[in-house]
């Protein structure tokens, strides 16, 4: 028999903002345990929440870009239950009415773009973090209340591969909003994920399996599949799919029982007092949509129209949003935008691939790399000269200019003293001419080779071929 | 007589006049405090008040500022920085805040000095003054220690009552102050909802919580509004409407629009109390003030206990849920985190929270919540809805604060007849609504005082405040306090 999965995810995005959902303490992520907290994130008795705003325009954003209705009226709700990373008791969350819902991706598969449904995203607020020892547990409460985002899709995803382009989306999305990290090895972005399969054909669901702890999209994908294969075996056996929690084992590559699903636990939500309903104007809605940040389909739009850079080249330099930002910043300073691609792309990235670096740590300015394909290009200096000055730009950080100027590096491209170069040369190797018109073109090498020793390799290559050809002529 | 037994206007004119010194008064309330035989007290603040007062002394007393040196006792439900609150409850014993509620901080600000925290029912639920993990507050009016005097700001009533103090801050969620005030022949205040900060407060039911204060007079109600009706970024449900001055009040005499709630005078059965509310009627109407006689459904006002019960026991389970041993307070340990907060909060909480706690949980359930909590909150939209008709044509709400004066220890009330669902439980219309809403002191019957209530529309703070100086006036009962007692009622 023939299978088909039906896939749900939840995404928790925890957003980036400089302090928590609903209490002033600050938000950094390497600081001590415990030290990033206030009244409110140990629940102490009479401290109240307020609203981030910046939350509140995160959250905007992330709908926007994920074509959802927004929500022009903010409601809150608590969730009960307890739990030692629950500082208050409950979790001030979304339920009732989500500030986005009915949105949609896209992705691609096998070059056709797919659109996956997505139910609802919230807000709400993160919990403590547990540090787990063998016979205690520490509680760091940096995390509580960081404000998180939740996205739920509609369970229109059909195997491994799907949920993780659709993951991968979800992360490109708030990584160039700049709204999150985005990083699942870090838990900024985590993923649950429920799978059921059911008959190809069958408009019925089938017993769904939860599957937590996957920390990265590749683990997505193989659990997803293994669970789907599991799954598909256990249906031909003639045996039942149990309701289920399941956790991928990263080792083994599959997934394992956590606990099977009893009745689920009831959250006795009901609307959080503290933060009456909040209403957003049309105007607060569209500035939060108008001064957010680029998404990566419409920076790639905007490389291959503005900057008439090919698709390939465009798609290298957004391979990474800090790429995309440098190369931006550096073509703010010269025209020069497929030579400037170029020069990024080989040099640049070459320098960080041999190195194992990112561009977060490279330490050139992207006005300095402009200059220095200004210089390349106007043949200021040569391609070798170009080199020694950008491992020099690397090791000192001046600008290429200044280091021009400091290494000497010239270029001789006046015709009349490479001519009478040229000729000495010539002069003194008589044969030369008549190999030249033999057919040796070595002559022609051999007169650049002599005319580059004289002058330490500045000369303008372009204009000695030219004129070496012509003497070799006469 | 002593200065203590004044009112705040009275006090801080001694004190501008150089008559009497601040630490003089706060050495005074620190003896009237430590003689307590009421049960009134939580922690106390005595060597800081001291030292707070003697600094004071060598400073010139500002004219302008009524709290200067004015010593005051704060609700133990009250945050406060360095100082246990244990908000009456066995789970907080211990519990030393990090932080001051906003109107402690204004109050801080502003001179006036804190003396002690005052006892209350266990974590504010409830009305008796015997729930807390003090056991039972006795009412001053009687020696004999045979009477309650209500609660839940069952010692903030008492220290005020007594004169230890001149002025109390409490709590009210249900009429947690006025219903006590009642009871004590106090001014018992609650603003409007949104202008006093919660920041602070214990919660117990957020949208029904209020922060007020008990005074002897309507002028020094209205003398502490000024100080503590403040915007307070702090608390996301503060009105940011501009604030105005109330004090001194306006003299309006005699321009009130006035509503007598007919269900709740009907309910009442004591004579006594009808019958001094009756020449109240008459002598505001002689002061050429209209009032009107108004009705609302009597089954809609038997369902205010009912609701109230229900929504404020739902949401106490959830504003409680913090208590659990893991991050402060009381902590009995156990062999794992469940454990922990189980062992905590079984040993922690008396019968009659965890009573409430049920009932809260029972209402809040997904398979109950349309037909009990919901509802009850539906119940509390229409009670809402009607009182706010009758405040199209009128500007408040009178009644008897209580149906009768303070209960005796041994009494038992039947909670099923109108007296009880009605007159006994009527106050709740002030914190559905979020009005403000005021007890005065209405008579005296047998050395016990009992109240009048007067509600008016929300933000109408300062008419509510004209309206009881109106009455006070007519009735003479100012400055009422055990000590003044037999001076009032020979009147």
């Amino acid at each position: 028999m023939n299978f088909e999965a039906v896939i749900g995810l939840e995404i928790h995005v925890e957003m980036k903002t400089k302090s928590k959902m609903f209490s002033n303490a600050p938000i950094h992520f390497k600081s001590e345990p415990n030290t990033n907290i206030t009244y409110l994130d140990l629940a102490y008795p009479g401290s109240l929440p307020r609203l981030n705003k910046q939350g509140v325009i995160n959250a905007i954003r992330v709908c926007h870009a994920l074509h959802m209705e927004i929500d022009h009226t903010l409601f809150f709700d608590r969730k009960n239950y307890f739990y030692a990373d629950l500082p208050k008791g409950y979790q001030i969350t979304q339920q009732n009415r989500p500030i986005g819902k009915n949105g949609y991706l896209e992705i691609e598969i096998d070059g056709k773009k797919k659109k996956i449904g997505i139910e609802r995203l919230h807000m709400e607020e993160d919990t403590a973090m547990q540090h787990h020892f063998s016979d205690y547990t520490l509680l760091d409460y940096n995390r509580a209340g960081i404000p998180l985002v939740e996205i739920v899709s509609y369970p229109e995803i059909r195997n491994g591969e799907e949920a993780r382009k659709y993951v991968e989306k979800i992360k490109e999305i708030v990584t160039y909003l700049d709204v999150s990290d985005g990083k699942m090895e870090n838990g900024s972005l985590r993923c649950d994920v429920n799978v059921s399969i059911r008959p190809f054909g069958s408009d019925k669901f089938g017993t769904k399996v939860e599957v937590k702890n996957l920390n990265s999209t590749a683990n997505i994908e193989t659990a997803i599949d293994y669970e789907m294969m599991r799954q598909a075996s256990l249906l031909i056996k003639g045996e039942a799919i149990q309701q289920e929690t399941r956790r991928f084992d990263e080792a083994k590559k599959e997934t394992v029982l956590m606990r099977v699903k009893t009745d689920a636990v009831d959250y006795k939500y009901f609307s959080e007092g503290n933060i009456p309903p909040v209403h957003l104007s049309d105007e607060f809605i569209e500035n939060a949509i108008k001064t957010s940040n680029e998404l990566y389909d419409q920076k790639l739009e905007r490389f291959e129209n503005n900057y008439k850079l090919n698709l390939v080249d465009a798609k290298i330099l957004l391979s990474s949003k800090e790429l995309s930002v440098y190369y931006d910043e550096a073509a703010k300073h010269t025209d020069l935008y497929q030579p400037l691609a170029n020069y990024i792309i080989s040099e640049v990235l070459g320098y960080l691939n041999k190195n194992n670096l990112t561009i977060n740590e490279f330490n050139v300015k992207a006005k300095d790399i402009a200059d220095l394909v200004i210089l390349l290009n106007e043949k200021k200096i040569n391609s070798k000269q170009g080199k020694d000055i950008f491992a020099k730009m690397i090791e000192t950080n001046k600008s290429p200019l200044v280091l021009k100027e400091e290494m000497g590096a010239t270029i001789i491209s006046d015709e009349n003293q490479i001519r009478v170069d040229i000729q000495e040369i010539i002069a003194q190797n008589p044969t030369l001419p008549d190999d030249f018109k033999n057919g040796k073109t070595r002559a022609q090498g051999f007169v650049m080779g002599l005319l580059m020793k004289k002058n330490k390799g500045k000369v303008d290559p372009i204009v000695a071929n030219k004129l070496i050809v012509e003497e070799l002529k006469k | 007589m002593s200065y203590l037994d004044l009112t705040i206007k009275e006090i801080h004119e001694a004190l501008v006049n150089k008559e009497v010194k601040v630490s003089d008064l706060v050495k005074e309330a620190i003896e009237r405090c430590k003689n307590d035989k009421f049960n009134a007290l939580e922690e106390t603040n005595y060597k800081e008040a001291l030292k707070e007062a003697l600094e004071l002394d060598t400073k010139e007393v500002p004219s302008d500022n009524y709290l200067f040196g004015i010593p005051y006792v704060a609700k133990d439900n009250l945050s406060t920085r360095g100082l246990e609150t244990t908000a009456g409850s066995n789970i907080l014993n211990g519990y030393i805040p990090s932080f001051d509620a906003t109107v402690i901080k204004l109050l801080k600000e502003n001179h006036a000095i804190m003396i002690a925290k005052a006892t209350l029912d266990e974590l504010a639920m409830g009305g008796s003054g015997k729930s807390g993990h003090k056991g039972i507050q006795y009412n001053p009016y009687d020696e004999t220690k045979n009477h309650l005097i209500g609660g839940s700001s069952s010692g903030s009533a008492i220290v005020t009552a007594a004169s230890y103090v001149p002025f109390a801050l409490g709590s009210d969620t249900g009429d947690s102050i006025r219903k006590p005030a009642s009871y004590a022949g106090l001014v018992g205040y609650k603003p409007t909802y949104g202008l006093i900060s919660r920041f602070g407060l214990f919660p117990f039911t957020v949208s029904l919580d209020h922060v007020g204060y008990f005074t002897r007079s309507v002028d020094d109600a209205a003398i502490l509004f000024d100080y503590l009706n403040k915007y307070d970024e702090r608390d996301y449900t503060s009105s940011l409407k501009e604030r105005n001055k109330v004090y001194p009040l306006k003299e309006n005499k005699g321009k009130f629009k006035i509503a007598v709630l007919k269900e709740v005078i009907d309910s009442i059965k004591d004579e006594k109390i009808l019958n001094d509310f009756n020449n109240l009627v008459e002598k505001a109407k002689e002061e050429g003030n209209i009032v009107d006689v108004v009705s609302i459904d009597s089954s809609i006002l038997k369902a205010i206990y009912p609701a109230y019960i229900i929504i404020s026991s739902a949401e106490a389970t959830s504003n409680n849920a913090n208590l659990d041993g893991i991050k402060f307070g009381n902590r009995k340990e156990g062999n794992s985190y469940q454990e922990v907060m189980f062992n905590t909060r079984n040993e922690g909480f008396s019968e009659l929270i965890k009573r409430r706690f049920v009932l809260g949980s029972y209402a809040l359930m997904s398979e109950n919540q349309e037909e009990v909590y919901l509802k009850a909150k539906r119940v509390r939209r229409v009670v809402v809805d009607k009182v706010n008709k009758i405040f199209e044509k009128y500007d408040c709400l009178i009644a008897p604060a209580s149906p009768t004066t303070a209960h005796s220890l041994s009494e038992v009330s039947d909670n099923l007849d109108d007296t009880y669902l009605i007159a006994d439980n009527y106050l709740g219309i002030g914190n559905f609504g979020g009005f403000p809403s005021v007890t005065i002191p209405l008579g005296i019957k047998n050395h016990l005082p009992f109240g009048l209530s007067i509600t008016g529309k929300i933000f109408d703070d300062e008419k509510v405040f004209e309206i009881a100086k109106d009455f006070e006036d007519i009735l003479g009962l100012k400055n009422l306090s055990t000590i003044t007692l037999s001076t009032k009622e020979t009147k």
